[in-house]
Formats: structure tokens, C-alpha cells, sequence
């Protein structure tokens, strides 16, 4: 099977799986523990805070290990809710379900949320942001790159308009983390989600970073961990896991990010060139492994289920099959009527595709193409 | 040769059973399982929301090989089949939803998915042969298994329909199936028998779950006898079939049956005399034929009133509406209006009418 579906989720680097046996099979402690056995344990969880600090720019004590992406997400965005003096949130009609929906949440319990709108490539506007940001706002919440496009958000230039209103900004980095380089001082966020699945560690894991004096209301109650902020015993192979896999992604960010952009403007290239009438959504400003490909008077549903008969793993922006699917909220809100955003397909590529398979993946694509325009009435 | 088909999965012991043959064909498959109903729809109610049976089904594909995907239908199938059937309760008819399922959903909405996908062909689990005549034209046969035979739910497909369609255990009897099943270790080997009524819970009325659903009001009324005597009230006329025994007050004569239904005043009448139930004639609507042009001579044949049903000989002749007229060669017990009445001759599917 070609594998073309890495913002969904990674397979996992053998590094990784060699740190978290031996987490898995020496070192069983509980971290709080006061013996050696869980001292033993808490050495563990304290090195992969270090290690998953470093590939963001932060301290080690910055770093909340929650459950995933959307734990982070909700943590930072209902935290900041209920301890903040603020009562608006402002975020992106083009976020993650793990922000839309607490935000929307929030919503329903009488909080004013503006979704800001996006232009055709995915993108917020600063003015509108700053104009938003104006009146009692408590957070900003701006993915750095979107999943279904890749479409990377000015999430530094709305960090610097937030801040000059005194209103926190996060950042959800879920897609963004071990595929751009991000320095969590240079982009003047003060919360950042991101997650271990997506670069090569285990599911399961994920963090949240809060700078310094962030003041935020735990969703769980229980105990003393994660200072207070995520009680529960931690999950310590997957924190771990979590570790080894920043590491690496750090040390290989350059020269990964490097090669699948040539593989995906390889691929990309053929596509457009091969099967007339296709184009790219998201702009030109995205994460060096997405291509979002719309294939007009298609449906990217039945493209995504040919390719998996012909073994390939692809994704549409929808969740699940219908009769009567909902299209991707993403490419609806860059303004694509529903017929045009679901004819698209998302392909992102990884640190184990490989030359041969990008080659591979675009003779399925024709392959599946001219299945489907044969079966057209 | 090897062909792109997709396979209906309901999570049962037929359709996984259907699967693995297609599959040891060496076709090149796809399953669907239809989602049907919501889950937070399930919450409080006794009946399933389907979770099972595409857990069982996503089980089966996956340990032969092919992918699995869920269709959610939750919206079509209710406006398709479930609010159609509760319109022929609320008028006093005994619906056949299962028919209208596999006329509009199975062999509707699941074909017309399949074909934007570039699959030609439905495959289901049914007890049901397809043969081609002469000319080529489908033919839909009785299943070899007699006790389990389905070709009355599938008579109201048009033949487009039935040559697109593929029945891989229509051939095999039950135990067959179950043996296969057992002998290729499949998931879903010892799967219960389901139910013919899609939805309804243990002990509840399918009538009665869909007035639920649709917040119908029941229509009371009284129950009389053929003198109009009133015998008792009723809660609601949709509970009740022709021919029913079952919810009747108890009375002498101690035997009592429906014998008519009135939706306008909502008066049940019943009989205590068995002989009231039997007709030897009736008119079947809105028919699907499927052996030529509708037989304009009298035709023997056979017929069909209910699923279930022995197949009793009968002459049928078209009317000038399209219609047909059915004289049974002896009388048959209650002809209930709303069901299917389904042609044979012998083990062929010459088509099928609504009972008036």
C-alpha cells in the first residue's frame, strides 16, 4: 500500500518504539512515586519534557502532557474561558474540530465567539482579526497550518495585534509541529497544542504549551500532576515515545521538510499535468507534505475509496460517508461551493514515502480518475 | 472473470457468507454497510442502532481482505421506507417495508452510489437466484433453500435493477451457509438469525415504533362485530392487521379476527366467523413486471400474498389501468390491502403488485 494520508497520522519511527520498550519493560513506576521505582519512571517523563520542549523553542516547564491534539486544544481554549476576565474568543471559521467545537461550546454557554472569515487560499485577515480583538476578548485561537490544505496561517502578525490589545493567543500546531520549524518566542503565542501521532510517536500522546504566568482552569480534576493542570497518572511509554519522536523531528526537520516538498511538488506537478482541469486549494503559502487537489465534476469521496481498492490511502475533508455528504467546512469557508470542495483530495506525504511511490501514486490517481469518468451518466 | 462489485453487509451470517464467495471468485469487492439509524436515536430504546452489525461487517472485510466503508442512508431510509410505511398503517393498510428497501435503498440509493463509483454491480446476502432468459433479460428465481426463499422481497426490483444485481448464496441452503461460514472462520459464523423488520425492538409492535418515531398521534376507536354491535375500544387502529387475533377483546364467541380496518372513523370490525376472512379475488396496483408485457389473456400462475406464504394457484389478467385482477383458484385467507401480492411460475418471479 502507498501510504499518502501522514496528516492523518504517522506510522511510528523504530527509535521511537526502541525508547518506549525499554518504558514499557524496565521502567513501570508510577512518576509519583517516592521510591527508585518511580523515580525511575519520573527521570523518563522528565527527559521527554525537555526533549518535547526543544522542538518548540520552550522550557521544560512550559509543557502540559495531555492525551492528544484535542485534549490540548480544549485545555488551552476552555481553560483560558474560565480563568480569564475576557469573555470573547476569536478564532478561524477554518480551525480543527478540537477548536470549532469547545469554541462553539462556549458559544452555547454565552460566550461571543467571532469565526473569522478566510479569503480563497485559506487565509485569516489581519484587519479583521485586529478589529476583533477589540472588545473584551479572553483568547485568540489561530491554527499555524491547516489540516486539510496545509495552508499556513500569519499566525505571528495576529499574535503581535492580539498582543497590542493584551488578548492571549494559541496556536494549534497539531499539522504544523515536526513539518515547519516553529520557536514558540518568535511567533508570540502563549498557548500551543501539538501531538505526538503526527511525527512518528505513539497516539495517545500530546502537550500543551503555556507560557509562564498563563493562568488557566484544569477540565480534569484529580491530583497534583502536570501542576495541577492535567491530573492523572501519566502515560509514561507514550510521554516517552512522545519524546524520541521531538527529538528526531527536531534533528531531521530541515532535510524532511526539504525532500517531501520535492516529492509533493513532484507529485503535485503530475496531476496537474496529467488529469486536465485539477487544481491545487491553499495557496502557495503551505506545509511542505499537503497537496489539496480538487477534480472537477469528480467526487473525492469515490476517489478516495478507488485508491484505496487500488491500494493507496488518501483522505477527503469529510468525515464519514452519506448519501448526501457534508463537504469539508475548510475549503467551503475559502468560498468553494459544496460540488467544488467535495470533488477535492488531500495527499500528504511523509518521511518514509519514497521516490518510486510518489510515481506509483500518481499512475493510481490517473488510474482512479479514468474509472470514474467512465462511470459518469 | 473478475468484477467490481460492492456487497451489501448487514454484519449477518448471509451477507458475510455472500462476501467470502465473491471474494474466493477473485472479484474485487468493496463492502457497504448501510447506516439506517442514529445512534443517539438508540439511546433509551430497546433496539439497536446498527453499531453491531457494521462492527461484525468491518470485521468480516477486514479477515477476508477487502475494504469496508458506512453508507449513512439515516435520512433517505427514513424518508423512503420508514415514513411510507407509517402512512400505510395510518390509513389502515399493513405496509412491506422491506420491499420498498430494497426497491429504493439497497437497490436505489446503494446502486446509484456504487455506479458514481465506478461499481457496476450489488451484491446482497439474499436467498435468490438470477438467471438470464433467452433474450438475455435477468430472470429472478426462487432461493434453493425454500424455507428461507427471498425472492418476494426482491419482486419489485425492475430488471435494470436485477441485472446489476448479484446473489452469491441464493444457490445454498441455510445450513450450507452456516457451514461455510464455520469452515472459512468467519467473524460472524455464529451470528443470530435478525429480524425481517429492520429497527424494532423485542416485544414492540413495528407499527408502534413508528408511530413513536414520527410522534403520531394514535387514533382511537371502537371494535365492532359484522352487526355493528361495539365490542370494545382500541388504543389505536395502526396496531392491527387483517386477520389479526392477537390485542381483541375477549368475548364469547372466544374466536375473533379483523376482518376490516376503517381509517376514517377508526372502526376495527371483527369477525367471529373464520369463512369472512377468505377471498378468492382481489386487484394487485402499481405492478412490476418482470417476464415481457403484462398479460393481457388470462395467465395461470401462482401467487404470493404475504411473505411466509404458500404460493397458491391463481389466474391473472391485466386491466385497462395497468392493473392486474387475481381470481385464486381457492379462497385464501386474509388478503390484507398494502401488502405485496408476488407471481411464479414455478420457481420464476414474474413480478409483483400492491394489494389494494
Amino acid at each position: 500500500m502507498i501510504y499518502a494520508d501522514y496528516n492523518a497520522t504517522t506510522p511510528l519511527d523504530p527509535e521511537v518504539r526502541a525508547a518506549m520498550n525499554e518504558a514499557l519493560d524496565v521502567t513501570f513506576g508510577n512518576p509519583s512515586s517516592i521510591h527508585s521505582a518511580g523515580q525511575a519512571a519520573r527521570r523518563l517523563v522528565d527527559r521527554a519534557r525537555v526533549q518535547v520542549a526543544g522542538l518548540i523553542g520552550a522550557a521544560a516547564d512550559e509543557i502540559v502532557f495531555t492525551s492528544g491534539g484535542t485534549e490540548s486544544d480544549n485545555l488551552a481554549v476552555l481553560g483560558v474561558a474560565e480563568a480569564a476576565t475576557g469573555h470573547g474568543i476569536v478564532t478561524s471559521a477554518v480551525e480543527h474540530k478540537a477548536v470549532l467545537d469547545p469554541c462553539k461550546y462556549l458559544q452555547a454557554k454565552g460566550h461571543a465567539v467571532t469565526f473569522l472569515p478566510v479569503d480563497r487560499d485559506g487565509r485569516v485577515d489581519i484587519a479583521a482579526l485586529e478589529a476583533a480583538v477589540k472588545t473584551d476578548v479572553a483568547l485568540v485561537s489561530l491554527m499555524l497550518a491547516n489540516n486539510d490544505t496545509g495552508a499556513i496561517q500569519p499566525v505571528a502578525e495576529a499574535a503581535r495585534a492580539a498582543q497590542a490589545a493584551g488578548v492571549l493567543v494559541h496556536t494549534d500546531a497539531v499539522q504544523a509541529a515536526g513539518k515547519l520549524p516553529i520557536d514558540v518566542k518568535e511567533l508570540g503565542v502563549s498557548l500551543l497544542s501539538f501531538s505526538s501521532h503526527k511525527i512518528h510517536g505513539p497516539k495517545g500522546a500530546g502537550a500543551l504549551f503555556v507560557r509562564r504566568g498563563v493562568r488557566l482552569t484544569p477540565l480534569v480534576h484529580g491530583g497534583r500532576q502536570e501542576r495541577t493542570l492535567r491530573p492523572g497518572t501519566e502515560n509514561v511509554p507514550a510521554i516517552v515515545g512522545f519524546g524520541k519522536a521531538c527529538e528526531l523531528a527536531r534533528a531531521r526537520l530541515d532535510a524532511d521538510a526539504r525532500r517531501v516538498a520535492e516529492l509533493r511538488d513532484h507529485f503535485e506537478k503530475q496531476i496537474l499535468a496529467r488529469v486536465p482541469g485539477t487544481r491545487v486549494n491553499g495557496g502557495n503559502q503551505r506545509l511542505p507534505n499537503t497537496t489539496n487537489i480538487a477534480f472537477p465534476r469528480l467526487d473525492g469521496e469515490a476517489i478516495t475509496i478507488n485508491l484505496d481498492m487500488l491500494g493507496m490511502a488518501v483522505s477527503t475533508g469529510a468525515a464519514c460517508s452519506s448519501a448526501d455528504k457534508t463537504p469539508s467546512h475548510v475549503l467551503v469557508a475559502m468560498g468553494q461551493s459544496a460540488a467544488e470542495a467535495r470533488s477535492s483530495v488531500r495527499f500528504s506525504f511523509g518521511r518514509d514515502t519514497t521516490d518510486e511511490e510518489v510515481d506509483r501514486a500518481s499512475n493510481l490517481v490517473v488510474q482512479a480518475v479514468k474509472i470514474l469518468r467512465e462511470a459518469l451518466p | 472473470m473478475s468484477e467490481r462489485i460492492a456487497i451489501a453487509m448487514s454484519g449477518g451470517v448471509d451477507s458475510s457468507v455472500a462476501a467470502a464467495v465473491l471474494k474466493q471468485a477473485g472479484h474485487s469487492l468493496i463492502g457497504v454497510t448501510l447506516k439506517l439509524q442514529e445512534c443517539h436515536d438508540a439511546h433509551g430504546s430497546k433496539s439497536c442502532c446498527g453499531v453491531d452489525g457494521i462492527t461484525r461487517a468491518r470485521d468480516v472485510a477486514g479477515s477476508l481482505g477487502f475494504p469496508h466503508y458506512v453508507l449513512d442512508c439515516v435520512k433517505d431510509f427514513e424518508e423512503l421506507v420508514l415514513l411510507p410505511a407509517w402512512q400505510e398503517y395510518a390509513s389502515g393498510r399493513t405496509p412491506s417495508p422491506c420491499l420498498h428497501c430494497n426497491e429504493r435503498v439497497k437497490f436505489g440509493l446503494l446502486l446509484d452510489w456504487a455506479a458514481r463509483l465506478g461499481i457496476p454491480r450489488v451484491a446482497t446476502g439474499h436467498y435468490a437466484r438470477l438467471e438470464k432468459d433467452e433474450a438475455g433479460r435477468p430472470m429472478l428465481l426462487r432461493g434453493c433453500d425454500t424455507g428461507k426463499d427471498q425472492s418476494y422481497f426482491l419482486a419489485g426490483l425492475s430488471l435494470d435493477q436485477l441485472g446489476r444485481a448479484v446473489f452469491p448464496v441464493g444457490h445454498l441452503r441455510k445450513p450450507e451457509v452456516r457451514e461455510l461460514a464455520k469452515n472459512q472462520g468467519l467473524p460472524t459464523a455464529e451470528t443470530p438469525e435478525s429480524q425481517d423488520a429492520c429497527l424494532v425492538a423485542p416485544g414492540e409492535s413495528y407499527s408502534e415504533m413508528l408511530r413513536k418515531h414520527f410522534a403520531a398521534p394514535a387514533r382511537p376507536g371502537a371494535i365492532v362485530d359484522e352487526a355493528g354491535k361495539l365490542v370494545g375500544q382500541h388504543d389505536g387502529f395502526h396496531v392491527f392487521t387483517i386477520g389479526q387475533r392477537k390485542g381483541l377483546p375477549a368475548g364469547a364467541p372466544a374466536r375473533r379476527w379483523v376482518k376490516a380496518i376503517s381509517p376514517e372513523s377508526g372502526q376495527v370490525t371483527v369477525t367471529s366467523d373464520a369463512s369472512e376472512l377468505v377471498d378468492t379475488e382481489f386487484v394487485a396496483k402499481q405492478v412490476n413486471w418482470l417476464a415481457g408485457a403484462l398479460p393481457a389473456q388470462p395467465l395461470a400462475c401462482s401467487v404470493q400474498v404475504r411473505y411466509r406464504h404458500a404460493s397458491e394457484p391463481a389466474t391473472i389478467c391485466a386491466q385497462a389501468d395497468s392493473s392486474l385482477r387475481v381470481t385464486l383458484k381457492k379462497p385464501v385467507k386474509a388478503i390484507t390491502p398494502g401488502q405485496a401480492a408476488v407471481f411464479y411460475d414455478g420457481d420464476r418471479t414474474l413480478g409483483r403488485g400492491w394489494i389494494g
